[in-house]
């Protein structure tokens, strides 16, 4: 990846990325460094956050690990005053945290404790997050609420259905509030993403065969590298680049989800 | 106009139709229609059906019995947050869980009871009808929106899991001013095309509507499955 291509797109911004102490999150708050921007890392664990911050500092840009559980509204809260106490403002908002939980179940065994920890990650925190970022948001006049959502929320995932629903719910989300929070110039979108996690890659190198049969799905033989693949385009989407799109969902999936 | 009625196709002679509706009423019609078409038509409106999964199933044994499988079941499942529209600044976590989350879950409990009675039949349409408006978005209506969406995402999720038992599940995306006087004064999204629905009008419930459910569960319908069915009239025409 050529970094010259977005070196600069976000400079004098200041992001928070949620989620970001692995995964996708990292390599978001990574790309969005790299950019320019000031990253807030936010997640639970202190561990990943702290080197996720490592990370973004050895490529030479600036970032703050936040201890923040999305699911509680006081505490996004205090994450968000920590933003703009460090960094001066906020300009962008990327929720990418997702449940642990957000396992294959099927419909039947769906239990409460599931369900509320999933829709606790999902919905109540965009609740959170935008309650809390709405007013710094709404003064930059370059607000950007992006949202992680899933290719499984448009095509109907068959094997988890709490996350396929939840997943659709955010685009609904991502529609409605364009709309609402366009006259602020704030734009509102949601990005679809098919990356190579931890995850994703422990479960496809269990079995070859399986490897073979999944990469027939993207026309471009692969999933994405977090950073390099998903992380330019959420670069190009918090960017001036592309302040005329919202409401959309973008699908960064080496051509998985063509439906459209 | 004369619209044509379901009646002369009769294509549910016989069968049983369930209309389960909770909230916002939006069902005005599809029961007259349903039974044009020749359905035995049973309405659960029931507040069982926003408890827990026992209630559900009670509420749906109340209904039918102990054993009876409905060839057509048309779901309407907004709950009352939904039904109050505003932006989301001004909406508190619980209004917000009620209106967004706790449709979708109710919705999980609807099919979760369903699904015992329905796929052991092997046969059946479960038709969602909701407002087009979640496919647009539109200011005030960020916790229904995520609610409708929600759901659509998991009618099709289920329709991916259940589809070789026989029976489907779809989307019917009607155009909001024809299932509720709510949406009259509602902010809804719009095009300002010249010509912004293409048959200048809006969809008739008991003519139009019901009879997409009962061609749904006819045999010419059940090879669709998943499927969001625009009945706007060609308003959006999306994608």
């Amino acid at each position: 990846m050529d970094w010259t291509a977005t070196a600069g797109l976000l400079a004098g911004r200041v992001a928070i990325v949620t989620g970001a102490s692995g995964g996708v999150g990292r390599g978001l708050a990574r790309a969005l460094a790299l950019a320019g921007a000031r990253v807030v890392v936010a997640a639970r664990s202190p561990a990943g956050g702290q080197e996720t911050v490592g990370l973004i500092e050895v490529d030479g840009g600036q970032a703050l690990f936040v201890a923040t559980d999305v699911c509680d509204a006081s505490a996004v809260r205090r994450m968000v005053e920590a933003t703009v106490r460090a960094f001066g403002g906020l300009d962008i908002v990327v929720h990418n945290a997702a449940s642990t939980l957000a396992r294959p179940t099927p419909l039947e065994d769906v239990d409460d404790a599931m369900w509320a920890e999933q829709a606790g990650v999902s919905l109540d925190a965009l609740h959170h997050l935008a309650h809390a970022a709405l007013p710094y948001l709404r003064d930059t006049g370059r607000g950007r609420f992006l949202v992680l959502s899933s290719a499984q929320g448009q095509h109907g995932g068959a094997m988890n259905p709490t996350y396929t629903a939840l997943k659709a719910a955010q685009r609904g989300f991502v529609k409605a509030l364009a709309r609402e929070w366009g006259p602020h110039d704030i734009v509102v979108n949601a990005l679809a993403p098919a990356a190579l996690t931890d995850a994703a890659r422990s479960y496809l190198e269990a079995d070859p065969e399986r490897t073979r049969e999944a990469m027939k799905s993207f026309p471009l033989g692969r999933m994405g590298d977090m950073r390099d693949d998903i992380g330019p385009a959420a670069v190009a989407m918090c960017s001036d680049l592309w302040r005329y799109v919202t409401g959309q969902t973008v699908n960064v999936d080496g051509g998985y989800y063509t439906a459209l | 106009m004369m619209m044509a009625s379901a009646s002369q196709h009769r294509s549910l002679d016989g069968e049983l139709a369930l209309i389960i509706e909770l909230g916002l009423p939006l069902m005005s019609g599809i029961a007259e229609g349903l039974g044009d078409a020749g359905a035995e038509v049973i309405a659960l409106r029931d507040p069982r059906l926003a408890g827990s999964q026992d209630e559900v199933d009670a509420a749906l044994a109340t209904a039918l019995g102990p054993d009876r499988s409905p060839a057509l079941v048309v779901l309407s499942l907004l709950g009352e947050a939904t039904t109050k529209l505003g932006p989301l600044s001004d909406t508190d976590l619980a209004t917000w869980r009620a209106g967004a989350a706790d449709p979708i879950r109710v919705a999980m409990r609807v099919l979760t009871a369903l699904g015992a009675r329905m796929r052991p039949a092997g046969r059946g349409a479960i038709l969602f009808l909701a407002p087009s408006l979640s496919l647009v978005g539109g200011v005030g209506m960020v916790a229904l929106s995520t609610a409708l969406e929600g759901q659509r995402g998991l009618m099709k999720s289920i329709a991916r899991q259940w589809g070789s038992s026989g029976v489907t599940l779809n989307w019917a995306a009607a155009a909001p001013r024809a299932l509720s006087s709510l949406f009259e004064e509602a902010d809804l999204a719009a095009k300002g095309d010249p010509v912004p629905i293409a048959l200048g009008r809006r969809p008739d419930a008991r003519t139009e509507i019901a009879a997409l459910g009962a061609w749904l569960a006819s045999p010419a319908g059940r090879g669709v499955t998943g499927a969001t069915l625009m009945i706007d009239g060609g308003e959006w025409m999306v994608p």
